[in-house]
């Protein structure tokens, strides 16, 4: 039953995700340019959310890590801007993310539960401020402008990576690493056991999740054009991905991608509606949901098929009849 | 098979293994008992690298294993159950089966179909083919006990560490559990277990050590250890 539900689930994702990235290359020509604009955020929230979900969703490791990565490739577009063509510099920034989570990961994946979420925490923290200590003294300003790209090219590059962020995670989850990771997440101990290298695959799976963040930083970088270590390593770029990963659900691939939409959107309406009371409304509903939605969003789609299906049978056993009668 | 030479291993300043030496031979089964305390199961993770070894030296198949990591030593052919199950909770049977046998076999490229019917094969011989889609916690204590065993033997093991596998059965669930270690025995799996439950120690193994304060203090045929005077003082309280 579970495997011909997953086997389903698998050939539904691969009819919905060519779709899916279709739609998205055709946006720009069928929507307006604020509306691009607000797509270009939601994108990179869900860059960042599905990342975090590749390795933290079956684990449980809660890694608040990808404001490091995410600033990390800022500054990579910020220092090489202008030298070379911006989708070189793309590749750098995920590079670069995959190299600095490397050596979070071996710092940092030894360890279990809460010590794991506050070292990553704390390295954030701790590359930030060395960076910022480094522009004080050595650059003479906190702050760097960025040579800017168009809507259209900082779009385009958002969802290419968007679209290899969802296939990567998508193989990584039905793989053979995918069922260790889930081993691992239910019973580290066990795992090691039948012959799984537990930090090996941990290690490695974090740090190729970090290549999208690492990419979508250096991105990024030129659509703000200015930045400074506020902006590249703000927090709320580590927690956000979490809330939204766990409002939509991990347990399936379209769980991160649906909490993200919703909260980008909620955020953005909160923002443009009640700016004063932004923060506090946001904090409000997040609070409402999570207690009112332990599961995420992925368990009120599930309920709503399941209705929707047991009504569409009771509808065809109604249409057998009448041609009977 | 086994060598443990002089293994010892503290918590702080509790000695929980001091110097602690025994062998196990090729297609024995071996007991390991001794009252709560007596550094059983910490000998059972030293071996499988659990937990390092601080002093001495433990040998597998000629090799030296005292420091490897638990997946290393698995991959060498020694596997192991926990004295509490330590199942995929969020998986089924089959996917805890299957799991093991795809990472216990790293030289192998398995093919979906290939791995499908090893798996139903190792599940049927241990007579869980019934229980194959159900999810771990919908599984009797028995099952869990019994997939477990089926989990480590999916790794290609050729020596079992088993940890009070048969705690918690009823006496049919007993008798099974006997007769599916008689039937290992007979397969030419050698095992060292640990157990409580003496009528499955007596009946089953070859051979039994005792153990007490981190360090054997007897060993023989269960007739020789029923009727020595040390364990009878200090194991059953005589």
């Amino acid at each position: 039953m579970l495997i011909s539900t997953l086997l389903s689930e698998q050939k539904a994702a691969l009819v919905v995700m060519p779709l899916g990235i279709i739609l998205l290359a055709i946006a720009p020509a069928l929507i307006s340019d604020s509306a691009q604009i607000t797509l270009i955020t939601v994108l990179m929230y869900a860059i960042l959310t599905l990342s975090w979900t590749m390795f933290s969703g079956p684990t449980g490791y809660v890694s608040l890590a990808t404001a490091a990565l995410f600033g990390v490739g800022i500054y990579v577009a910020a220092l090489l801007r202008g030298t070379m063509p911006i989708e070189v510099i793309v590749l750098i920034g995920g590079l670069t993310g995959f190299v600095f989570a490397l050596a979070i990961g071996i710092l940092t994946l030894r360890l279990r539960g809460v010590y794991f979420i506050l070292f990553t925490f704390g390295i954030t923290a701790l590359i930030r401020n060395v960076v910022q200590w480094w522009e004080t003294h050595f650059g003479g300003t906190v702050g760097r402008h960025v040579l800017g790209a168009s809507n259209e090219a900082v779009y385009l590059l958002v969802t290419i990576l968007f679209a290899a962020t969802l296939v990567v995670t998508f193989l990584v989850k039905h793989s053979r690493v995918g069922m260790a990771l889930q081993a691992i997440g239910e019973n580290q101990d066990a795992a090691a056991h039948i012959g799984i290298h537990v930090t090996r695959i941990k290690v490695l799976t974090f740090a190729a999740s970090a290549v999208f963040v690492g990419a979508t930083g250096a991105v990024m970088a030129t659509r703000w054009r200015y930045i400074d270590p506020s902006i590249a390593f703000n927090p709320l770029l580590s927690f956000l991905p979490v809330v939204m990963a766990i409002f939509g659900g991990t347990s399936k691939l379209y769980g991160p991608i649906l909490g993200t939409v919703v909260l980008v959107v909620l955020q953005d309406f909160l923002i443009t509606e009640h700016p004063y009371l932004y923060l506090l409304l946001f904090g409000l509903t997040l609070v409402v949901i999570v207690v009112w939605l332990p599961g995420g969003l992925v368990v009120l789609a599930q309920k709503w098929f399941l209705k929707a299906r047991i009504q569409w049978a009771k509808l065809q056993m109604q249409v057998r009849r009448v041609r009977r009668r | 098979m086994l060598e443990v030479r002089g293994v010892s291993h503290s918590f702080g300043g509790l000695k929980a293994v001091d110097r602690a030496e025994f062998t196990v031979g090729r297609g024995e089964v071996v007991g390991l008992i001794g009252p709560n305390g007596a550094g059983k199961t910490t000998v059972f993770n030293l071996i499988s690298g659990a937990i390092k070894v601080q002093e001495g030296t433990i040998r597998f198949k000629d090799e030296d294993i005292t420091g490897l990591r638990p997946d290393q030593v698995c991959l060498r052919g020694l596997a192991r159950t926990f004295q509490s199950t330590k199942l995929f909770a969020g998986m089924t049977a089959f996917e805890n089966v299957r799991l093991a046998l795809m990472y216990g076999n790293p030289e192998r490229s398995f093919r979906h179909k290939e791995v499908e019917r090893e798996v139903n094969q190792l599940m049927a011989s241990m007579g869980l083919l019934a229980d194959r889609n159900k999810p771990v916690r919908d599984l009797s204590l028995a099952s869990r006990r019994r997939l477990e065993i089926t989990r480590a033997l999916a790794t290609n093991a050729e020596m079992l560490l088993l940890d009070e596998s048969m705690a918690g059965l009823t006496p049919l669930e007993l008798t099974q559990s006997m007769q599916l270690i008689g039937r290992l025995r007979e397969k030419g799996m050698t095992i060292l277990m640990i157990e409580h439950v003496m009528q499955a120690i007596m009946g089953v193994c070859d051979r039994i050590i005792v153990f007490h304060f981190g360090r054997s203090i007897a060993e023989g045929t269960p007739e020789e250890i029923a009727a020595d005077p040390t364990v009878r003082t200090v194991y059953l309280g005589e």
